[in-house]
């Protein structure tokens, strides 16, 4: 068994190899003579380098990553969960293909990473989380990572960041078609429609995502072994079985109608409404030894979110206001085969969550060199929790679970100020309400300012105070929930350098670096109890430090041939510093679970005439599985590295514009596990047909 | 050069390890009196190990089943026996029960088949019970077979409150309290394989155990506030077997969350887990006012006592994610050894 260090410079050094090697080109081009682009099919504008004055007030000392269109739009099968895997520094943290999974920012937990679509909070109100692999990237138009501190100007409770996504008009003019189709192993079958028509006033679109597969991948169950007996029952071989993903299947289906009116006079309005039906079974461990055939293990949701927008625009000023609802249904049944062919109910839960949203904002400039802001959302829930049906000591029926209501109210207010174009200074001042409780003011500080025009190095750094709600399954759940639970809260001091330099049509290189520093105290887990439930409770102090890295290059390689590389990597050390629990307690001053210290993300792509290659790597270091990062056999999962490689051919006849594309996941046939006992694919392979029809 | 360079770095990173390699040999003596330890580990996420201890050495192995049998023991290693000299080891959500020898620690059969497991009671070498949570069955196997035989159904009883779960034998009669959103316990004829009778007593009694005097123990916790299957003081209770009435009742305060009652070697002296740490002999008329044991910040999760010494053995869960610890204490309370072990130790298993 390697020691932990070594496992850390093995990582680290390839890391570090794998950044330089990056970063050679980008030497090497600066004195190459350019080439001229075309926005065509595989090539997008190498844009000038914006000179400093042309950052946005708006962005004062922001720390965010955007992702791009492309990144959005590249696979038909990706959810948000698999972007943001190979496009950010976050860890995503996945507990199976088309399985739960959630995003945590520098070593903060996913209830700690707030996710807004078109402005309404996407984050479960009962869990506090939000499954990303339930959001199909075709159906977001606009992606945005705010990190720490930044995401106050967002919302309120994102200790560890924020992400906002968000739909957009096309700008089409009559009827637009587009027709995907993805065929991939395990018998998986991907489906996009969009319609759309458009005019200088209208813009109407409706998209359907169908995804289905048995997802029953085959592995060598290392986990198990298979005993072969004699006829006294002998043990006389055993042996690794090569088995299935068993009870793994999904059928999920979205469908998203948008409609959106500019006057064209400085007043947009708009419509979304996007309807999801899930069904999914719950995957089998690797250390189950049940027989698939006897149970049934699923989860099914539907949920609605519809909102309406209007945005009035004047040239110094601006205000909008949103209204929204959103209603979840979700299923859970564990059933049992009684060997009659009978399933009986092992588990039935039943929840159901209405939310009402509505948020009024506004800006104003004084000149350029002040912006005002003012923001006010409302997210009124109702949930009724149906965990489990029994019958009570009288005889009679009874029902395990809750109903609650709860008001959440969130209102900022910010002043940015840039005096002189190198100088930037943004104050914003958040309150927030849940129910009756109103958490503490939550303040966030930013400043930037330019050190080199050349090079356009930029130096950011902000400070916040920040304050995360129990959830109302932290409050109310039966058995276990706990009222008297407090708020978590932190501090966020976040610090970076950035730059970009280029040349139009040539090359464009472009870089952050950016330290971070977070306590956080009151930290919730939930936790057994001696009564055999679980209960959650304020029981850590956690330190979050590390640093981030973030590189992108677009480069002319030569007529024709387009590079675009960009990567991340993170170090994010994440250390409980609370009080020993018991006498006992190992797990003060170390890394918590699940968390890794390093993770890195590349990716490439390199694109020739009509043709294009795409290589996408990631990382992610060990994993320790306790909180004591004990080296045990259970303790860790080890580090993996994945890579994912396409190649893309675009044909244009007469009547359709189409784009074939051959996709290889998992390229090395990795064995690797996200989470404990939860298997993952090895090498797969997808197909896609795009088809755009030309009228 | 730099694009092989990365191309290199991109390549050669491309492994992952999931191999547990070879399996270990270990071999404890028949004779040698010692300790297993079930270690839970976390629901969802198959880290149950099994620990073994030995009290004269003061030596612990970790992960033994990992270990001599290169792959994992499961998820939620609920509890353990010997019997003929094989150890039985249930592993609830991994809806097995292994069969290992307890001198190698290595496999020897598995039943399978089975809803939810939490305890095996050999009625005979080959006939035993295995009583499982979310099912109203108490299934019947065939240890020599490894097969499922029959089932004995649990009247009134849904699979969605299914809760079948500690068994101690008197006679032909076997004795099962039901946990889980119940309140009874049941008495089964294993001739018949038939329940008989039912005794109802207060709600959820978790454990049971047999005395010197042949009279049963079982402590309630008292449901939690906001059931609607009720919320009271949890209690006490000593109960005859053979009419199947309660005789004595002892009641602690609402709130409280007792569990885990077990009889010492004698048969005279019960203790449980009430936050400290209680003892009390079989014949008291209350319960002492001071425990046996405080509990010092400690979470303790699970109590035996050795049957040749009465020295008692306490598993502290710390905090349920990280490795448990087990504190060895001599009849009188002293602190003899402690010792790290698996996440969430919960049962245990005497080898004598």
């Amino acid at each position: 068994m390697q020691s932990l260090p070594t496992y850390r410079f093995r990582g680290f050094i390839l890391l570090i190899c794998a950044l330089v090697a990056l970063a050679l080109p980008t030497v090497a081009q600066e004195g190459q003579a350019g080439y001229a682009y075309r926005d065509g099919e595989h090539f997008v504008d190498i844009e000038g380098v914006s000179i400093v004055g042309n950052r946005p007030i708006k962005e004062i000392g922001v720390q965010q990553t955007p992702i791009d269109s492309v990144a959005l739009k590249e696979n038909i099968a990706l959810s948000m969960a698999d972007v943001l895997t190979f496009r950010s520094s976050v860890f995503v943290k996945s507990y199976g293909r088309a399985t739960l999974s959630t995003v945590a920012f520098r070593g903060t937990s996913p209830s700690h990473t707030q996710v807004k679509w078109n402005g309404m909070k996407l984050n479960s109100p009962m869990l506090g989380m939000t499954d990303f692999s339930m959001i199909p990237a075709y159906f977001i138009d606009k992606a945005t990572l705010l990190h720490g501190t930044s995401s106050v100007n967002d919302t309120g409770g994102g200790l560890g960041g924020s992400v906002k996504l968000a739909t957009a008009p096309t700008e089409s003019r009559g009827f637009t078609l587009q027709y995907i189709q993805g065929i991939g192993s395990f018998r998986s079958f991907d489906e996009f429609l969009r319609l759309g028509w458009g005019n200088d006033h209208w813009q109407l679109s409706t998209r359907a995502v169908l995804s289905t597969s048995p997802n029953d991948f085959k592995y060598t169950n290392r986990d198990k072994k298979v005993n072969i007996y004699d006829d006294e029952m002998n043990i006389i071989d055993q042996y690794y079985p090569v088995e299935r993903n068993r009870s793994g299947s999904y059928r999920d289906f979205h469908i998203l109608q948008e409609a959106y009116y500019d006057t064209k006079a400085g007043d947009r309005f708009g419509i979304n409404a996007w309807y999801l039906n899930s069904n999914r079974e719950l995957a089998m461990l690797t250390v189950d030894h049940g027989d698939d055939v006897d149970f049934d293990n699923r989860q099914k949701e539907q949920t609605l979110r519809t909102v309406a927008s209007w945005e009035h625009l004047r040239s110094s000023w601006k205000m909008g206001a949103r209204a929204g609802y959103i209603h979840t249904s979700m299923a859970y049944d564990y059933k049992r085969d009684l060997g009659n062919g009978i399933m009986a109910d092992m588990t039935r839960s039943r929840n159901k969550i209405n939310t009402i949203y509505g948020e009024v904002d506004g800006e104003y400039y004084i000149g350029s060199k002040w912006l005002f802001t003012a923001n006010l959302s409302m997210h009124q829930h109702f949930v009724e929790s149906r965990d489990k049906n029994i019958i009570i000591q009288s005889g009679d029926k009874g029902i395990v679970g809750y109903r609650q209501a709860r008001v959440e109210l969130s209102g900022a207010i910010s002043a940015k100020w840039r005096p002189i174009d190198r100088f930037g200074l943004s104050v914003v001042l958040r309150e927030e309400l849940f129910g009756d409780d109103f958490t503490p003011i939550i303040p966030a500080l930013f400043v930037d300012g330019v050190l080199s025009k050349k090079g356009n190095i930029v130096a950011k750094a902000s400070v916040s105070r920040n304050y995360r709600y129990p959830t109302l399954n932290d409050l109310y759940f039966l058995p276990g929930g706990n009222p008297d639970l407090k708020s978590e809260s932190g501090w966020t001091y976040d610090a970076g350098l950035s730059f970009a330099i280029g040349r139009e049509g040539k090359y464009k290189l472009s870089g952050s670096a950016t330290w971070f520093d977070s306590h956080i105290s009151d930290w919730i887990i939930w936790l057994p109890t001696t009564k055999g439930f679980f209960s959650p409770r304020n029981i850590k102090d956690v330190h979050a430090y590390g640093v981030e890295l973030n590189a992108s290059l677009d480069v002319a390689l030569a007529k024709e041939w387009q590079l675009t590389l960009d990567g991340n990597f993170s170090w994010t050390p994440s250390i409980n510093e609370g009080e020993k629990l018991s006498p006992a307690d190992q797990s003060v001053g170390k890394q918590l679970p699940y968390v890794p210290e390093f993770t890195s993300t590349i990716n490439g792509r390199l694109a020739w005439r009509k043709w294009s290659f795409e290589y996408k790597w990631c990382y992610y270091s060990e994993r320790f599985t306790m909180s004591s990062n004990d080296f045990m056999l259970t303790g860790k999962l080890p580090e993996y590295f994945m890579s994912n490689i396409s190649l893309e051919r675009r044909f244009a006849p007469r009547w359709a514009d189409l784009v074939a594309k051959f996709t290889v996941n998992n390229l090395f046939d990795e064995e690797y596990l996200s989470v404990l006992s939860r298997p993952m694919p090895g090498i797969n392979f997808q197909f896609q047909l795009s088809i755009t029809p030309k009228w | 050069m730099r694009w092989l360079l990365l191309i290199f770095s991109l390549l050669t990173v491309g492994c992952m390890e999931w191999d547990y390699g070879l399996e270990e040999d270990f071999d404890i003596s028949t004779s040698e009196r010692g300790l297993f330890i079930c270690n839970e580990g976390n629901f969802q996420y198959g880290n149950a190990t099994l620990s073994y201890y030995d009290p004269t050495t003061k030596r612990v192995e970790n992960e033994i089943f990992y270990r001599a049998n290169a792959m994992k023991l499961g998820d939620v290693a609920q509890s353990m026996i010997i019997h003929n000299g094989i150890g039985w080891v249930v592993v609830n959500n991994s809806h097995v029960v292994f069969a290992i020898d307890p001198t190698t620690f290595k496999e020897v059969g598995r039943i399978t088949g089975l809803t939810s497991p939490r305890y095996i009671h050999f009625i005979s070498d080959d006939k035993a019970y295995i009583t499982q949570i979310w099912d109203n069955r108490i299934f019947i196997v065939n240890p020599k077979r490894y097969e499922i035989t029959g089932y004995i159904e649990v009247p009134n009883m849904t699979s969605e409150q299914g809760s079948t779960e500690q068994m101690v034998q008197l006679g032909k009669y076997l004795y099962v309290n039901c946990w889980s959103y119940q309140n009874r316990l049941l008495k089964v004829d294993t001739e018949t394989d038939k329940i008989v009778a039912e005794l109802e007593v207060g709600i959820q009694p978790t454990s049971l155990a047999l005395d010197c005097n042949g009279k049963l123990w079982t402590v309630t916790d008292g449901g939690y506030e906001g059931s609607p299957y009720g919320y009271e003081a949890p209690s006490l209770y000593r109960i005859d077997p053979e009419s199947f009435t309660i005789e004595k009742q002892f009641s602690f305060k609402k709130g409280d969350a007792p569990s885990e009652v077990q009889i010492n070697g004698r048969g005279d002296t019960l203790y449980w887990i009430n936050d400290d740490i209680w003892s009390m002999s079989v014949d008291a008329d209350r319960v002492p006012v001071r425990p046996f044991l405080d509990s010092r910040g400690t979470i303790y999760y699970g109590l035996t006592v050795d049957p040749t010494t009465d020295e008692v053995y306490i598993a502290d869960a710390v905090d349920y994610t990280q490795q448990g610890k087990i504190y060895r204490y001599s009849a009188s309370g002293e602190l003899i050894d402690e010792f790290y072990v698996g996440i969430i130790p919960g049962a245990f298993c005497w080898k004598e």
